[in-house]
């Protein structure tokens, strides 16, 4: 009896072990056949657009496009949670098996430049050849991947502007005109409360919810404050103009006009069609347009609203791409495929079934790439203007850098959602963000 | 061993038979040791090990990048979390959650396991299925549900609420931050009643039912009985439910805060874990983490101790 279920269970086990390599060949074969097998170099590529509903196709394509049109490289994308990316690359890094192009927030550079041994994309390709490439590259952009020492690490690869995205038929429906230009936060506030007092719901500035500080501080920039002096040894969180911006957030969440819902609610609600205006991240744009479609109302868009007398300073959300292998072949197959995801067919699609901005700006206007859907999407001319006065989004040096940013996002949500005095959270923030400064 | 000894050496055969018996008895000693030992060293490898370095990360400031070298910080990390309010409104928080837990994974559970234990088996498990059905779903896929419930505006809940005019306006469940800690309990709480039930089903099963049947004959009314036969008898079942709610619900509300509210609005939300994941999985800041850790580990265990104390005071067990 005994003897029989060892035999029966050592079959099993057999089996397992047989099914196993069975599953294995297969995937050798088929990893083989799509990379055609012939001594292509092979990459991995680690990107957070893989596991968002909305722009997974788009990531999906801009690799298989890469692959069918390349002799040389063969990519596999690999989904990465947002969340847990950082640690994630982290502890492969210290195992020694990092993903050979790394997808990576705009406001990490010095953070990645500092902690992993990353090749400059001048010395990869090349200055000429990476010169060359540039050319057409959104000014404003390009230095956003530069380190201290004027070289790129990181190449701007999807990022936004925040845009104020409003629901015109409940416009309509509070006795507003849709058209009139929206401009400055006394505009919004204004629209907000005649929202409300249809029965609607006004704006929400959907910038705490994510928690991080990257729209928090577009707000702070446009009214002339700042988060950190200028060789960035202190934080700047008592500035008036600083304390000034957070105070005008929480004026409109106190007048009715600002709606006090989590930033998902507040997105749902406006997917809805039951929340009038929206501020948020252009990257989201593909998502409202399908849903102002099946939902039978009309999406508009204007600028990034601006403080009285001030122009409005956009900071950019989103993440670049660096190169993560040592290996000088793959490094050298990474940076032809970064090439191609950030050439103008690369934001042919990134822009037009994503939502990110065209990174070259010319493309708009070129019949081969974006200009007869920019003419179907008006509101990419009006995210494109706004790259002119974008200010980075700064991170937080040191390694408390992390926790300064969760502290100003947590400060801030406190702020506008409370009846607390602005100055003095943001007094007692300063001093404990201060102790957090390397 | 000592059988290629024995046969080595016959002529010494005294010798070789105490040898053995040397040997034998320290085998015998060690066989028990044996058996436990896979169980031991995956014990030492993943639970102890893991607290030891917790002790050494404390002390530490680090950001968990292998490249840099942890600074030797002293007690400064204890300092910050001692002269900062989220640890404190974290600890708060957490005394809340384990107070409104208790309904949901204690008393409701008691009362529905002893009212549908005398039923017929048959109804008794379709109503138990019932119960426990919220146990196996996936908390993530939960949420997204209870979120669109409780939506302020677009919610069945407040659709409810407006419609009867219990309401004018629409409760902001998840932002408003009277209610918001009310809504998580609510959701894990309705979780967790599944299994609660489970286990003060398992201890009713034990009772040995020639208890009621004497309580019968001798004209007991059923509450009666409950009082004086279940509840006592069931009293193990209770301690044990009601420390493992105690020390267990801030990790059963983690994944509905992370998923919901992040903490929020103004850490109004947050408890010990999920402070303790933000410093370390989203700050990186292990020092701080492990710190915060060190408290709470502390505090549970005084807690844990407690409760064994009063265990052996209170449980009654039918043997």
């Amino acid at each position: 009896m005994k003897k029989r279920k060892l035999v029966a269970l050592l079959a099993a086990a057999a089996m397992f072990v047989t099914m196993g390599t069975g599953c294995m060949t297969t995937k050798a074969t088929d990893s083989a056949g799509s990379g055609d097998g012939d001594g292509k170099t092979e990459i991995t590529f680690y990107t957070y657009n893989l596991s968002i509903a909305s722009q997974k196709e788009a990531a999906q394509k801009l690799i298989d496009d890469f692959n069918a049109q390349s002799d040389t490289v063969h990519v596999t994308g690999v989904a990465a949670d947002v969340m847990t990316m950082q640690t994630k690359i982290q502890s492969d890094y210290a195992a020694g098996q990092t993903f050979d192009v790394v997808q990576c927030a705009l406001n990490q550079v010095g953070y990645y430049v500092d902690n992993y041994k990353l090749p400059a994309f001048e010395d990869v390709a090349g200055q000429a050849a990476f010169d060359e490439h540039m050319e057409g590259f959104a000014e404003n952009a390009k230095t956003l991947g530069q380190y201290r020492d004027g070289k790129t690490y990181v190449l701007p690869y999807t990022f936004s502007t925040p845009m104020l995205y409003y629901n015109a038929d409940l416009f309509r429906d509070a006795g507003l005109d849709p058209d009139a230009p929206i401009e400055t936060w006394d505009d919004v506030k204004e629209c907000g409360l005649a929202l409300k007092a249809a029965g609607h719901e006004g704006v929400q500035i959907t910038a705490t919810g994510d928690g991080y500080d990257w729209l928090i501080q577009a707000m702070i920039y446009s009214n002339g404050g700042d988060v950190m002096n200028e060789d960035h040894t202190e934080v700047t969180f008592t500035d008036p103009n600083t304390v000034g911006a957070i105070s005008m957030w929480q004026d409109l969440v106190k007048s009715g006009a600002h709606t006090n819902y989590t930033d998902t609610e507040a997105q749902e609600a406006f997917l809805a069609g039951n929340q009038g205006m929206l501020v948020t991240t252009a990257a989201l744009e593909s998502g409202l347009i399908s849903a102002a479609e099946s939902g039978g109302w009309e999406l508009k868009a204007a600028p990034f609203p601006s403080f009285e007398g001030k122009e409005s300073v956009p900071t950019n959300s989103g993440s670049g791409l660096c190169i993560m292998s040592s290996d000088p072949e793959k490094q050298a197959a990474a940076w032809e495929f970064i090439k191609y995801v950030t050439s103008a067919e690369g934001y042919t699609t990134i822009t037009s079934m994503m939502g990110y901005l065209p990174l070259r700006p010319d493309i708009v206007n070129d019949e081969r790439y974006l200009k007869s859907w920019a003419e179907e999407h008006p509101f990419v001319h009006t995210n494109l203007a706004q790259l002119e006065r974008l200010h980075r989004w700064e991170g937080f040096p040191g390694m408390n850098g992390g926790q300064i940013g969760t502290l100003l996002n947590q400060t801030v949500t406190k702020c506008i959602f409370t009846d607390c005095d602005v100055a003095s959270e943001m007094q007692t923030a300063q001093s404990q963000a201060q102790d957090l400064m390397p | 061993m000592s059988e290629i000894a024995l046969s080595a050496l016959p002529d010494l055969s005294g010798v070789a038979v105490r040898q053995q018996s040397a040997a034998k008895r320290i085998l015998k000693r060690l066989t028990p040791f044996l058996f436990v030992a896979p169980a031991l060293i995956l014990v030492l490898f993943w639970v102890y090990r893991p607290l030891v370095q917790t002790f050494g990360l404390s002390i530490q400031m680090w950001n968990m990048n292998p490249n840099v070298e942890p600074v030797n910080v002293g007690l400064q990390n204890f300092q910050y979390i001692f002269t900062h309010p989220d640890f404190f409104q974290a600890v708060w928080n957490t005394f809340l959650y384990i107070l409104l837990m208790l309904p949901f994974s204690v008393i409701l559970p008691m009362a529905i396991a002893i009212a549908t234990n005398r039923l017929s088996s048959r109804a008794k498990n379709i109503y138990r299925a019932i119960f426990f059905l919220p146990m196996i779903m996936p908390p993530v896929a939960c949420s997204a549900v209870w979120r669109w419930l409780m939506h302020p505006i677009n919610g069945l809940f407040n659709h409810l609420l407006t419609s009867m005019g219990v309401v004018e306006e629409g409760v902001r469940f998840l932002s408003d931050e009277n209610w918001v800690l009310l809504s998580i309990v609510l959701i894990a709480g309705w979780k967790m009643i599944g299994f609660s039930t489970l286990m003060f089903s398992a201890g009713l099963t034990g009772i040995d039912p020639s208890y009621y049947e004497a309580a019968s004959v001798d004209g007991h009314k059923k509450w009666r009985q409950t009082l004086t036969i279940t509840l006592p008898l069931l009293s193990p079942t209770i301690m044990l439910m009601l420390m493992m709610s105690v020390l267990m619900t801030a990790q059963w509300t983690f994944a509905y805060i992370d998923v919901l509210t992040q903490g929020g609005p103004a850490g109004a939300s947050t408890n010990v874990y999920y402070l303790l994941w933000t410093y370390g999985f989203k700050n990186f800041n292990s020092g701080l983490s492990s710190a915060a850790a060190v408290v709470f580990f502390i505090g549970f265990g005084i807690l844990a101790l407690i409760f064994t104390r009063i265990n052996r005071k209170v449980a009654f067990y039918d043997n």
